[in-house]
């Protein structure tokens, strides 16, 4: 296999005599843990790849029949589906672009001395630590145009949040930035700390304006940060499920793991569901991997 | 920073002030509104206006913690004069405590689970942030054959929807006897935290300087007393931060919580929506129970607030 | 590390400390059910079978929302983590055929079931498939919807005489649909935050359709025929198509966002002063009496789901049936469980502690039928319920349902014609596929 990048031991030194062998460190490091998520991933993999071309449902004990393709084919012909399908993407990117404008913009105002800076961080991280479910169940309280307080509070008297069929989806997206920017103004917050004050100073004496400053300074140098944010953003964007399950039950509304789940745990669907996740998965695959490339390039620049 | 600050950024400083300011305030206001709640007399839960000044009462933390049902008729003055405080505050919420053959009080899930919740969650926040630290490192300094597609294989399996996961790894706990444990939960909360905290470790590990350990090995030192001696050392920052995001999704994971635990090892996020089951919701009761399920982590983060500012950075900036 | 080490340890050993089950030690049964108030009764009776036998009884539960998808993981995996549940209706199919439940027909025989519980909640709760004469379930808690409203707003004098001169007769608890859809329109008052009706939305799972199943039943239609599996010309019929249209009307005149709602925004409908009638499942009308929770406990009166057009007058079920599961270790220990539960003695605690009893000598008693001011309109529901599929795959069925109706009554797309036709199709699909009737 490899050879170690970093100076090899003078094979004749104590250390080298009594320690273990760079390789056997590598090993000792990385193997137990790809091995233990190999286990972990592998069963349910191929236990769900298996019944995906079967017409399994794992409510009753009658045996699953081979059914070849027609799962992946059912539900690429379901119009459905292929609604589930648009309105996750519409709310993967409302959600993920509406947290990284917030948690960004946050992140950039709080890049400065400020009294109580630690403090504030952490009040600003508190929507985060809590579940999912208690948040939706919170936000569907506080949306209802009767005994709610957020129309209360704006003046907004019996809008529907919720019960609108347009407005449903943006509400959902609109709970999400609030539980997540957080975590992005962290993320940006520690590469904004992170980008070299001469810089700063270099472009200050050269009377750069501060948008030359900021899109030539700042964005390039917290890019690979934002986008390892945008990476896990998206794929826990993708999974939503809780939240938008107790907030909403529009159509219009309805994500692919929402979808998922009553094909999966209400209709027991099991083989049906199988295949669907698998279609899940190889677009999230697809789209991480397009991130992961683009991450790379970044920083490589 | 440049030594003169001219006018205009002072008066920019200023209006950023003002507008975290204003941010924290909005983002607040919900969890303002969950915990003024948990200590609201039930009648004042829903009001429209909401009532901000009001006569806190510690009620809703009886409720969550006792077993309660309706009340059909109402105690007898003797009974009530009899009962201790803390039942007297459940008769005049219009319930009583729900009491076993022997007569005995019978607590709420809440406090068992909440036990359990603690138990699995720091334990499996040390493993998994334990095991990414050693693989980062591994990563980071030595050369590994599809280092890549190694890196995204273990990004991956934090990608299938746990909906679909969730049956398979059911029967497979059952085979092996893993349902209802504790070990069960955190293994299976190691596993998901894992890619995570590996990615972050990673970026962590990148920015630490090889020369630090060079300088250690030509002093003789093994390779082993290096990573604990000089490197983990430097790494603190990213471990305290990785440490808080695992703890935040292992704390907070419902769907597994529900299915795979039975009476043992439940945790408690599944049990706080359980309350509005009777036909009305007690909102000061589910605020009760997420306020204080709110308390750890929001401790153990702001512990580690300067940990949080200084140290991330992820390596992805090169020096 | 050091500390890292050690609270490794010791959350291991903890564990290990906690794996040790303390249930195993006495004779005990557990009983699986959803949280609400009559699992606390049920706890209660199970005290007294405590008392009585040594044996110990644990009522586990879990929230409504999550009730199957916990049930059926268990059943599915052959868990022996309950020994009896008391399930959904609708579970019957797939509880029977699946091989989850004891077949419990000689015991309904022995006991002659058949006539000590209500018809009624005989055939919904226990029989499987329907006219069959096999029974997986003994019926507990019987349950139907009905009504409550605002006594106070009714019997105001003003509004008396303006609902009268408006629509031409007495201001009363409506006699038929047509006067429920005139209340509702006569107390939607947005200027004054005051609204008609509120009635069940919500998608998610059979909410929208029970509350939909309470205008079909009492309009003369219904889904099918449950024997042929035939839909064409019941569930797409002039009367299922009118029953939809005066669902569909009352939600003109509900509170503003009622767009997901089940029987927690139902009750609060009415504690919030929002709506003059509210739906709801009897078993939640419980916290609607009780002051503490209700604060117009005293002015909530309440009514069976009224007739339609042609004097039909049916009620969507509810309500659950004990099955023994049929991977339980103890299911003989079970079974002597249910036979002292079918005690008439026990039946007449069960409904003392608040369980809505099935068995009929209770419900046509007047003690029963006194106790509380919803206790009547139970009784006289209990006799008039229809229920939902209860075939292995009614969920595929209620989804499609949800997915044809909903657009329907709350986006306002189509007509009703043509979404009960589709559905019609889609049932039909569903039928085929599992190889039923035709």
């Amino acid at each position: 296999m490899a050879t170690t990048m970093i100076t090899t031991l003078d094979r004749s030194s104590r250390a080298a005599a009594r320690g273990l062998s760079d390789i056997s460190i590598r090993n000792l490091f990385i193997i137990p843990t790809v091995l233990f998520l190999i286990v972990f991933n592998i069963f349910p993999l191929i236990y769900s790849l298996g019944y995906s071309f079967t017409d399994f449902r794992a409510s009753t004990n009658a045996p699953a029949n081979f059914v070849g393709l027609q799962n992946y084919r059912d539900l690429l012909n379901d119009p459905y589906v292929w609604s589930n399908f648009a309105i996750t993407a519409k709310y993967v990117i409302v959600s993920v672009a509406g947290q990284l404008l917030v948690g960004f913009g946050v992140a950039m105002l709080l890049n400065r001395d400020i009294p109580l800076k630690g403090l504030i961080t952490t009040l600003l991280l508190l929507p985060m630590m809590l579940s999912m479910a208690v948040v939706g169940l919170f936000w569907k309280l506080l949306y209802d145009p009767s005994w709610g307080v957020i129309n209360y509070a704006l003046g907004l008297g019996n809008f529907e949040w919720l019960a609108d069929p347009k407005m449903a989806l943006y509400a959902v997206a609109l709970t999400d930035i609030w539980m997540w920017s957080p975590f992005v103004m962290l993320l940006s917050l520690a590469g904004l700390s992170a980008v070299p004050k001469h810089l700063y100073e270099a472009a200050a004496i050269d009377r750069a304006g501060p948008f030359y400053t900021f899109f030539r300074i700042t964005l390039p140098l917290v890019a690979p940060i934002l986008m390892i944010a945008v990476i896990f953003r998206t794929m826990e964007a993708f999974k939503t499920f809780d939240l938008a399950y107790i907030l909403t039950s529009q159509p219009t509304a309805e994500l692919i793991s929402i979808r998922l789940y009553k094909m999966a745990f209400q209709e027991w669907q099991t083989g049906r569901s199988c295949a669907m996740a698998y279609i899940v998965l190889i677009m999230v695959l697809a789209i991480t991997n397009i991130y992961v490339k683009y991450l790379n390039k970044v920083k490589e620049r | 920073m440049a030594a003169v600050r001219t006018s205009s950024e002072i008066g920019f400083n200023r209006v950023a002030i003002v507008a975290v300011l204003v941010v924290t305030i909005i983002f607040l206001a919900p969890i303002y509104w969950i915990a003024s709640t948990a200590f609201k007399p039930r009648n004042l839960a829903t009001t429209i206006p909401p009532t901000v000044v009001f006569q806190p009462e510690i009620s809703p933390f009886v409720k969550l913690f006792t077993k309660r049902s309706q009340l059909r008729s109402p105690p007898t003055p003797e009974e009530y004069a009899a009962a201790p405080w803390w039942e007297r505050v459940v008769f005049d919420g219009g319930e009583k405590i729900v009491r076993d053959g022997k007569g005995q009080v019978q607590w709420s899930g809440y406090p068992s689970r909440f036990l359990n919740s603690l138990i699995i969650a720091i334990t499996s926040t040390v493993l998994a942030v334990g095991m990414g630290t050693f693989t980062a490192y591994g990563f980071s300094r030595f050369k590994v054959k599809g280092e890549a597609d190694l890196l995204f294989f273990i990004l991956s399996t934090r990608m299938l929807p746990p909906v679909v996961v969730a049956i398979p790894m059911f029967l497979m706990y059952r085979a092996v006897g893993l349902n209802d444990s504790h070990i069960g939960l955190i293994i299976l909360y190691t596993a998901f935290n894992l890619s995570f905290s590996v990615w972050l470790m990673k970026g962590f590990m990148d920015e630490i300087p090889k020369e630090y350990e060079e300088a250690a090995l030509v002093d003789g030192y093994t390779r082993m007393e290096a990573f604990f001696k000089i490197v983990l050392p430097e790494a603190a920052t990213g471990i305290a931060a990785t440490a808080v995001f695992c703890f935040i999704t292992a704390w907070n994971e419902y769907a597994f919580a529900l299915i795979m635990t039975n009476r043992r090892a439940q945790t408690a996020p599944p049990f706080i929506p359980s309350q509005v089951g009777s036909g009305l919701p007690d909102w000061t009761v589910i605020a009760a129970g997420t306020f204080l399920f709110l308390l750890p982590v929001a401790i153990f983060t702001f512990l580690l607030r300067n940990h949080l500012l200084r140290g991330m950075s992820f390596g992805a900036i090169r020096k | 590390m050091r500390k890292l080490v050690t609270s490794v340890l010791a959350g291991i050993g903890l564990t290990l400390a906690c794996g040790t089950s303390v249930y195993a030690q006495e004779k005990s049964l557990t009983i699986f059910w959803a949280e609400w108030d009559p699992a606390n009764y049920l706890q209660e009776l199970g005290n007294e079978y405590e008392k009585e036998t040594g044996v110990k009884i644990n009522v586990e539960t879990t929230p409504w929302s999550d009730f199957q998808t916990k049930a059926f993981t268990e059943f599915n995996a052959h868990g022996d983590a309950y020994d009896l549940v008391v399930g959904d209706s609708q579970w019957l199919g797939a509880g029977s055929t699946g091989g989850h439940y004891v077949d419990l027909t000689d015991f309904f025989k022995k006991h002659d079931l058949g006539n000590v519980m209500a018809p009624a909640t005989v055939k919904y709760y226990a029989e499987y498939p329907g006219n069959s004469g096999k029974y997986w379930a003994i019926p507990l808690e019987g349950d139907a919807v009905g009504w409550s409203y605002r006594k106070d707003w009714f019997e105001d004098p003003k509004e008396k005489e303006a609902f009268k001169a408006k629509y031409g007769y007495d201001l009363d608890v409506p006699k038929d649909f047509k006067a429920l859809r005139d209340i509702a329109e006569f107390f939607y008052r947005p200027d004054q935050k005051r609204y008609g009706i509120a009635i069940y939305t919500d998608n998610s799972y059979d909410a929208m359709a029970m509350g939909f199943e309470n205008a079909l039943f009492s309009y003369g239609g219904d889904l099918g025929d449950y024997s042929t599996y035939k839909v064409d010309g019941h569930i797409n019929s002039e009367k299922a198509v009118a029953a939809l249209d005066a669902y569909k009307e009352l939600y003109k005149f509900t509170p503003p966002g009622w767009a997901k709602s089940f029987f927690v925004e139902d009750n609060q409908a009415i504690t919030e002063n929002l709506a003059a009638m509210s739906m709801n499942f009897f078993a939640f009308f419980p916290s609607l009496i009780n002051e503490a929770s209700n604060p117009n406990a005293k002015n909530t009166g309440f009514f069976a789901n009224p007739p339609g057009p042609d004097g039909d007058q049916f009620a969507a079920l509810g309500g659950q049936g004990i099955s023994v599961v049929s991977y339980s270790q103890k299911q003989d220990e079970a079974m002597k469980f249910l036979e002292w539960f079918i005690k008439d003695e026990t039946q007449k605690k069960w409904a003392a502690l608040g369980g809505y009893t099935c068995s009929a000598a209770v419900l046509k008693s007047p003690e029963f039928q006194s106790a509380t001011p919803y206790n009547k309109a139970f009784y006289e529901t209990m006799f008039k319920v229809k229920d939902f599929w209860a075939v292995p795959e009614y969920a595929e069925l209620l989804q499609q349902l949800n997915q044809r109706v909903y657009p329907y009554m709350i986006g306002g797309s189509g007509t009703a014609k043509e979404t009960l036709d589709a559905l019609a199709g889609d049932w039909n699909a569903t039928f085929k596929k599992y190889g039923r009737g035709q």
